[in-house]
């Protein structure tokens, strides 16, 4: 377990390292960030003393060097739009992003789990059925036009939920349901399959032939076996809505971690860039990790190797 | 993707209009009027930030020497009481008595100097540097006196201390916290939240999400603005444009700007929602290279140039593509702004006479180059398609802002389709004088019109002035050398409650603002 702890923080070591030298690589060779800082209404003059400024005439590996040593000593630096230290801007969108994500994969675990086992016990049948539309619906209908769906039934024509902010939990739920139901459609296929399969094994076979209650094999024995897989997929669902969705949070107006970077992009906000990514590279590798682990409770198999 | 925003769009209009009693509107009700923008705030202090938000909650919050009525387009005394030049290099300002800053503090001329040898500093990192460049010192010889001492003559300098220059009490920036930017220590003097005299206050402050006035209560009588009848003014960000209007038909805003002009005519159709348009100062034109800076091209040719003009139905794009508010634009500069007039051909609509010209340059079978742009690329394929139309087959490179700026600087584009506001600077000097005096931005660089424009810039008689942007403006609309397009509407859809005046200075002046 030593080892393969070890290996796992030297690859994400590695895989920061190398996004963060191209990221900031990329920053710089896309435009100018003295122009993106000075804005489009700046002349020539402004944007010649935001470039002396902020540092932007000096060597692009000074910079990183730079960079790279504040990093080394905890010093993420400071937005140069948001005017605030770094590590304060992430701690003022990544709650948001965090219940955001998080209220996204539990709708999205609460109606694919279900839905898709019972789909695997009851094969072309009407609840498969459903599951199917369920899914094409989900993975077909891109973020912005089910936001705006939603906007428009629950906001607009009921006035049951707000329809923009993170001011109370019911501006929430509009955006989580539409998050959600991106992650949908992959956990449904995944826990119906996986439940066909298992359906059909021999450990089943003789929990059948042993008289089990068939409710009792179902949850105990085959769902737990079915929905292995559907852990690491979460994992990696569960990262990429961390990672923040910049539609979902631009249409509801949520100041998310998407949001931030999408913005910080624009602005070549750099050493905000340069955190996100990091941030991201150590979510992706807590997350992994956390799916091996809990795969490792579901299955004594993967325990033993 | 557009069409599908569309429909759905037109359904929340429609929905809106069918709900006219259900869709309550606070505004009214708590005397808050909510405004929303795409655009993230970073400081509302103007001197660091040009964004047009922060000029609009500047203007709640922030009185300056002067005022420039955006109704009336005329300077009326604010802070000041009176100015005089001394020389033409000597402006003496008297101030308003017992005027005090929203801490209560007395406002004298010790903070009028305080505040602008401030900003004049090399290093205090103002962004508008046009603004506060001309000054050499400020001095406060007695408390209701101050005298700006200029480098030149600077005839523009009541227009810099109109509206966009505010006043701060001595010792403001005192608390600007010390930042480490470009391996060096500096002073983050934008992060300090603006104390001023004005008919709002700052209530609070969250940067990138939301701005909360108050009405000052202490406002001086006898202002300009008006005493602010609406108690509290809200400002919020909301990315999509999408969201913003779902929320003013469900009364969650009461303002917004930047309607597509797609969904304006269905909206104006909302009860209690009223759409308006208006002209703004930003304007969009072709830059032509002809002083060969990207090397030997045709755009020297001044036939190749006026064939280019002649080619653009710049009347069609501005009505039928760009929308209500858009104007076509007959000289390199703002109608509105002071010295504007060209006596130059007006280049009328017809292709045969482009085509003829350019059979006359040697090109009759048109020729191939390269059109830049980053903004608003519909318009630009407008543009191209006229160019086609007449042989002139433009590539498109559509890239961002910050990409395309070097390239600009650099010398290297033969054709681009540019924009500029004139950074909310009523003055030809902020916008023709900007290209044509040998900058980076100079793809004509004509010694003859540099000279004008120099002499303009530095004249203090403005019958002079006029005369010399009117020689300039008229020699490079005769050569052609940039193209000027059109200037930009901007269409504002607010609550019907509301009694606002929309002025076509793409601002809002919400402190003349009142119910209904």
């Amino acid at each position: 377990m030593g080892r393969f702890l070890a290996r796992r923080l030297l690859v994400t070591i590695l895989v920061v390292l190398v996004t963060s030298i191209v990221a900031f690589s990329l920053v710089h060779l896309s435009g100018d960030p003295a122009v993106a800082m000075a804005g489009e209404g700046a002349s020539a003059a402004d944007v010649a003393a935001i470039r002396t400024l902020y540092g932007f005439d000096r060597p692009l590996t000074v910079q990183y060097v730079a960079w790279v040593g504040k990093v080394m000593t905890g010093d993420f630096g400071r937005s140069y739009y948001l005017r605030e230290s770094v590590m304060q801007v992430l701690a003022e969108h990544a709650p948001i992003t965090a219940i955001l994500g998080s209220l996204a994969l539990a709708f999205a675990l609460l109606v694919s789990i279900p839905l898709g086992a019972l789909a695997g016990l009851k094969r072309n049948g009407l609840v498969d059925r459903l599951a199917s539309a369920v899914a094409v619906t989900g993975q077909a209908a891109p973020s912005f036009l089910l936001a705006l769906l939603l906007i428009y039934i629950f906001g607009i024509r009921l006035h049951w939920l707000p329809i923009s902010g993170n001011d109370t939990a019911l501006h929430y739920v509009l955006p989580a349901v539409t998050l959600g139901m991106y992650a949908t459609p992959a956990l449904l296929r995944l826990t119906r399959s996986g439940m066909i399969e298992v359906m059909q094994s021999d450990p089943i076979r003789t929990c059948r032939a042993y008289g089990l209650a068939p409710w009792r094999i179902v949850i105990r024995h085959a769902l737990r076996s079915a929905i292995i897989p559907v852990v690491s997929l979460a994992a990696v669902q569960f990262g990429l809505m961390l990672g923040g969705s910049i539609v979902v949070e631009a249409v509801f107006s949520l100041k998310g971690l998407g949001q931030l970077a999408w913005e910080s992009i624009q602005r070549s906000d750099i050493e905000v860039i340069q955190a996100l990514l990091l941030l991201t590279a150590l979510v992706y590798a807590g997350l992994t990790l956390l799916a091996d682990l809990l795969n490792a409770l579901l299955d004594p198999r993967m325990r033993l190797s | 993707m557009t069409l599908v925003r569309g429909v759905i769009l037109a359904g929340m209009v429609a929905i809106g209009s069918a709900l006219p009693g259900t869709a309550a509107r606070a505004g009214k009700a708590d005397d808050t009027l909510t405004f929303a923008t795409a655009n993230e705030v970073d400081t509302v202090d103007l001197y660091y930030q040009n964004l047009r938000e922060v000029v609009i909650i500047s203007q709640q919050t922030c009185d300056t020497l002067m005022y420039r009525d955006p109704i009336e387009n005329s300077y009326k005394p604010l802070l000041g009481t009176s100015y005089r030049w001394i020389d033409d290099k000597t402006l003496e300002f008297k101030l308003r008595p017992g005027v005090k800053f929203s801490t209560g503090k007395e406002m004298t001329s010790a903070d009028v100097a305080y505040t602008f040898n401030h900003a004049r500093q090399p290093d205090s990192g103002v962004v508008t540097r046009l603004l506060v460049d001309w000054i050499d010192n400020v001095e406060a010889p007695t408390p209701d006196t101050v005298i700006f001492k200029a480098k030149a003559p600077t005839p523009a300098a009541i227009e810099y201390l109109s509206g966009i220059t505010p006043i701060y009490p001595v010792g403001h920036y005192d608390s600007a916290p010390t930042v480490e930017t470009g391996g060096k220590p500096r002073r983050d003097y934008g992060a300090v939240l603006p104390v001023c005299v004005g008919p709002y206050k700052i209530k609070d402050f969250k940067p990138g999400a939301s701005v909360t006035l108050v009405k000052n209560d202490q406002y001086f009588d006898g202002s300009p603005k008006g005493k602010p009848a609406i108690g509290t003014l809200i400002f919020k960000t909301i990315p999509d444009t999408d969201t913003q209007l779902a929320e003013l038909v469900t009364g969650g805003l009461d303002w917004i700007w930047g309607v597509p002009p797609e969904n304006a005519k269905q909206l104006a159709e909302t009860p209690n929602v009223t759409v308006k348009a208006a002209p703004t100062t930003r304007m969009s034109f072709l830059s032509l290279d002809a002083a060969g800076r990207s090397g030997k091209n045709p755009m020297q040719d001044v036939r190749v140039r006026r064939a280019l003009f002649y080619a653009i139905d710049r009347k069609a794009i501005a009505q039928q593509l760009v929308g209500e508010g858009a104007e076509v634009l007959t000289a390199m500069c703002d109608p509105r702004q002071f010295g504007c007039t060209s006596s130059g051909p007006a280049y009328p609509y017809d292709p045969a006479k482009a085509k003829a010209l350019l059979a006359e340059a040697g090109y009759p079978n048109g020729f191939k180059t390269e059109i830049y742009a980053y903004r608003d690329r519909p318009y630009t394929e407008a543009v191209m398609n006229y160019l086609r139309a007449v042989g002139v087959v433009a590539d498109l490179q559509f890239l961002q802002w910050k990409a395309l700026r070097p390239i600009m600087e650099g010398g290297k584009a033969q054709l681009a389709q540019l924009t500029w506001g004139s950074q909310g600077v009523l003055d030809a000097s902020a916008s023709v004088s900007n290209y044509f005096k040998f900058s980076v931005d100079d793809y004509a660089r004509d010694p003859e019109v540099r000279d004008w424009l120099e002499a303009a810039d530095s004249t203090t008689d403005p019958a002079k002035r006029k005369d010399l942007y009117n020689k300039a403006l008229t020699r490079i609309d005769d050569q052609a050398y940039f193209i000027p397009l059109f200037s930009y509407g901007r269409t504002y859809a607010y609550n019907s409650d509301l009694d606002l005046p929309i002025t076509p200075d793409e601002l809002a002046h919400f402190y003349r603002a009142k119910w209904k």
